[in-house]
């Protein structure tokens, strides 16, 4: 099962950015990920799929800490993941998230919501953090809606405003938690256009999704993960044609 | 999807009027609402018969009573036995009062209305017709005051703190943006100018009773209490054992004392545990004990809001890497205190009712006065308390009131539970 080369040339965009190396995590006695080991290469981008409960959203929360793994290591950019706060914070700053229920936060504007972390953590000027955030608005498509409150969006605005919000940290990885599970369908799209953009423009992304349309056209590697492991590992023209796992053949019968 | 709930907020109410019942003629509604079958007819017969009997009551009590008492003890009621020829000091305290809410409320106000145009809603203006719906029952209660006053000097002085509360309000709102944040320093100056004429000219704290005592007791008391149980709520989250177990101590312990006895223990025990030069004034040490026992209060107030705030939003707070302090002050607390609004008014009218507990330290607050007037020489003895007793409490009511009919409305304007 585990037998892949994980060195293999299905990431040969650059060195790798993130290794996790024989990472497991427990939560009480339930173990959620066992012995991972992946490498991902700067501007790639890996989607991960698998059943739920099988620590894909784990997986990537272990990467910016939001979990804390209990074995092996993560390196994100040159900087292992340790209690250290300082290294933790470091690795946050070049990790932008965008999670499955938005959070983007409730009492502030969206332009306050994009300039916040910019301008507390980075201390970039109120008026350059502005002009960057409305920037990036237009990027996703939104930039009239820069003065409104989330509560007065729709999911995918709400969506591409928290995708612009980790973008101003201009982080050099971007992790995405099902970012359109939460969606209605017709808006989908404009969260998963809004993605592709970003794939195009070298960002370095992990995404976990259902989304296999989304896979297949901008994925450069898809994982299959399934009871914490990872199962299998390749290209998206080989994995969903030529699965080589029972496992992944049962569940893309299951899905497709 | 809430698409556009905003706007209501910044309006005020919304008025949730179905269509069929505006259709109605008036007698419709009152077959349709008044008496729609034996058991409706029954139960609105029972009630005209209540309420017409409470309106006879208060008719008879109303025109039967002699409401002399409240006329010569109105000053007594109001401020108690302050210094008579120093009764400059509580006019002029009033008027720099009036000043402070004026010019806090024009801040507020100009605040809102750039932050709506900013957002593109409409800004509904509120006129005075307005905010005197909104303080309706004060003005009604200042009203009656000046009514069994029957003297000018009582109408001069509302009306001085009137002009400079409206005066301070359109200061407020013709503060540009930029500079509103420092004209809110100027606002507690106001009060502190306020309080400082109040104890200047050798008067003192010990001076003070009637009415002006419950408010100040109210007002400085959640001035104190409320950062102190913030610490306190913060403390009882704390990673650091030291910080953490004293909080909880402080907490349980406080809560499991009655107020009366903290009030005790302020006026007759405070000073022994404080050095002879550092001994505060009977008022003072109760102020310090309302202080510590609302503290406790509000820090478990304070902690049902952390509880309400989502751990999405944490989560989505260290993402972006701001510092644990960060995502607690500027994601978590605002939230928080937002979520805490109908709560932390609750504690606070019940504070305000809990200040004429002062009474067992020999304080006289306005109900402290109410029951001395019943003891002069020419009320003594004729059971008049049936007049002086509605009187304090409808003073209580009326502040109760507005700071409940207030607190829901900030919480609509603050989307509370809309999200």
């Amino acid at each position: 099962m585990t037998n892949i080369d994980y060195a293999d040339a299905t990431h040969a965009k650059g060195e790798p950015i993130i290794v996790l190396d024989s990472v497991d995590k427990f939560f009480g006695d339930f173990q959620a990920l066992k012995d991972i080991n992946i490498r991902v290469g700067r501007q790639e981008v890996v989607v991960v799929i698998g059943p739920s409960g099988s620590g894909k959203s784990t997986l990537i929360r272990c990467i910016n800490r939001l979990e804390k793994h209990d074995r092996g290591t993560i390196v994100v950019d040159g900087v292992e993941l340790s209690d250290d706060i300082k290294n933790i914070q470091e690795v946050r700053r070049e990790t932008g998230m965008v999670f499955q229920s938005f959070n983007l936060f409730p009492h502030l504007t969206v332009l306050d919501n994009i300039t916040l972390a910019p301008r507390q953590v980075r201390r970039t000027p109120k008026a350059e953090a502005e002009a960057s955030a409305m920037d990036l608005l237009k990027r996703v498509k939104i930039p009239e809606q820069a003065h409104k409150y989330p509560g007065q969006l729709s999911g995918g605005q709400q969506q591409r405003v928290a995708i612009a919000r980790a973008l101003a940290m201009q982080p050099k990885v971007m992790l995405f938690d099902e970012p359109t599970s939460a969606l209605d369908p017709e808006m989908i799209k404009e969260v998963l256009d809004a993605m592709e953009v970003l794939a195009e423009s070298g960002m370095t992304m992990i995404v976990v999704t259902h989304e296999m349309g989304f896979a297949r056209a901008v994925a450069d590697r898809v994982v299959f993960m399934a009871d914490g492991q990872i199962v299998e590992v390749g290209p998206p023209e080989h994995f969903f044609t030529d699965p080589q796992e029972d496992r992944t053949k049962l569940f893309l019968s299951q899905i497709l | 999807m809430t698409l556009d709930t905003r706007p209501d907020e910044l309006l005020g109410p919304a008025e949730e009027e179905s269509p069929f019942e505006e259709q109605l003629t008036p007698s419709e509604w009152v077959r349709a609402h008044l008496f729609s079958g034996p058991f409706d007819t029954a139960v609105t017969f029972v009630f005209v018969a209540v309420f017409a009997l409470a309106g006879y009551w208060l008719v008879r009590y109303l025109t039967q009573s002699d409401f002399t008492i409240l006329r010569v003890n109105l000053t007594n009621l109001m401020v108690g036995r302050f210094p008579r020829e120093q009764i400059w000091r509580p006019a002029v305290a009033l008027m720099l009062a009036g000043g402070a809410i004026g010019l806090a409320g024009g801040l507020i106000r100009a605040n809102a209305r750039d932050r709506a145009e900013e957002s593109g809603l409409d800004y509904e203006s509120s006129g005075p017709l307005s905010v005197l719906r909104r303080f309706w029952p004060v003005a009604a209660f200042i009203l009656l005051v000046l009514l069994l006053a029957g003297t000018p000097t009582p109408w001069l002085v509302v009306g001085a703190t009137l002009a400079s509360g409206v005066l301070f309000m359109f200061a407020g709102r013709a503060i540009p943006g930029s500079a509103r944040r420092w004209a809110w320093p100027a606002v507690a100056g106001l009060l502190i100018g306020s309080y400082l004429i109040m104890i200047g000219g050798g008067v003192g704290y010990d001076a003070w009773g009637g009415l002006y005592l419950n408010i100040f007791l109210t007002v400085a008391g959640i001035a104190l209490a409320f950062p102190l149980g913030l610490l306190l709520a913060l403390g009882r989250r704390s990673s650091l054992p030291a910080l953490k177990i004293s909080s909880i101590t402080y907490i349980e312990f406080i809560r499991g004392v009655p107020l009366i006895t903290l009030l005790l223990l302020g006026a007759f025990a405070l000073g022994f545990f404080l050095p002879d030069a550092l001994q505060p004034s009977r008022t003072t040490r109760i102020l310090i004990a309302i202080a510590m026992f609302e503290a406790a209060y509000i820090a478990e107030v304070v902690r049902g809001g952390f509880a309400a705030v989502p751990k999405g939003q944490v989560e989505a707070a260290q993402a972006v890497g701001l510092s644990p302090w960060k995502q607690t002050r500027l994601i978590v607390l605002p939230q928080a205190l937002r979520a805490t609004i109908p709560a932390m008014v609750g504690q606070f009218i019940s504070l305000f009712k809990d200040t004429t507990l002062v009474v067992v330290v020999a304080l006289t607050d306005i109900l402290g006065m109410s029951q001395n007037a019943n003891a002069q020489p020419e009320f003594f003895g004729q059971g008049l308390h049936r007049v002086t007793l509605p009187f304090v409490a409808l003073a209580f009511w009326v502040g109760s009131y507005t700071m409940s009919r207030e607190a829901r409305r900030l919480e609509r304007r603050l989307g509370v539970g809309e999200r």
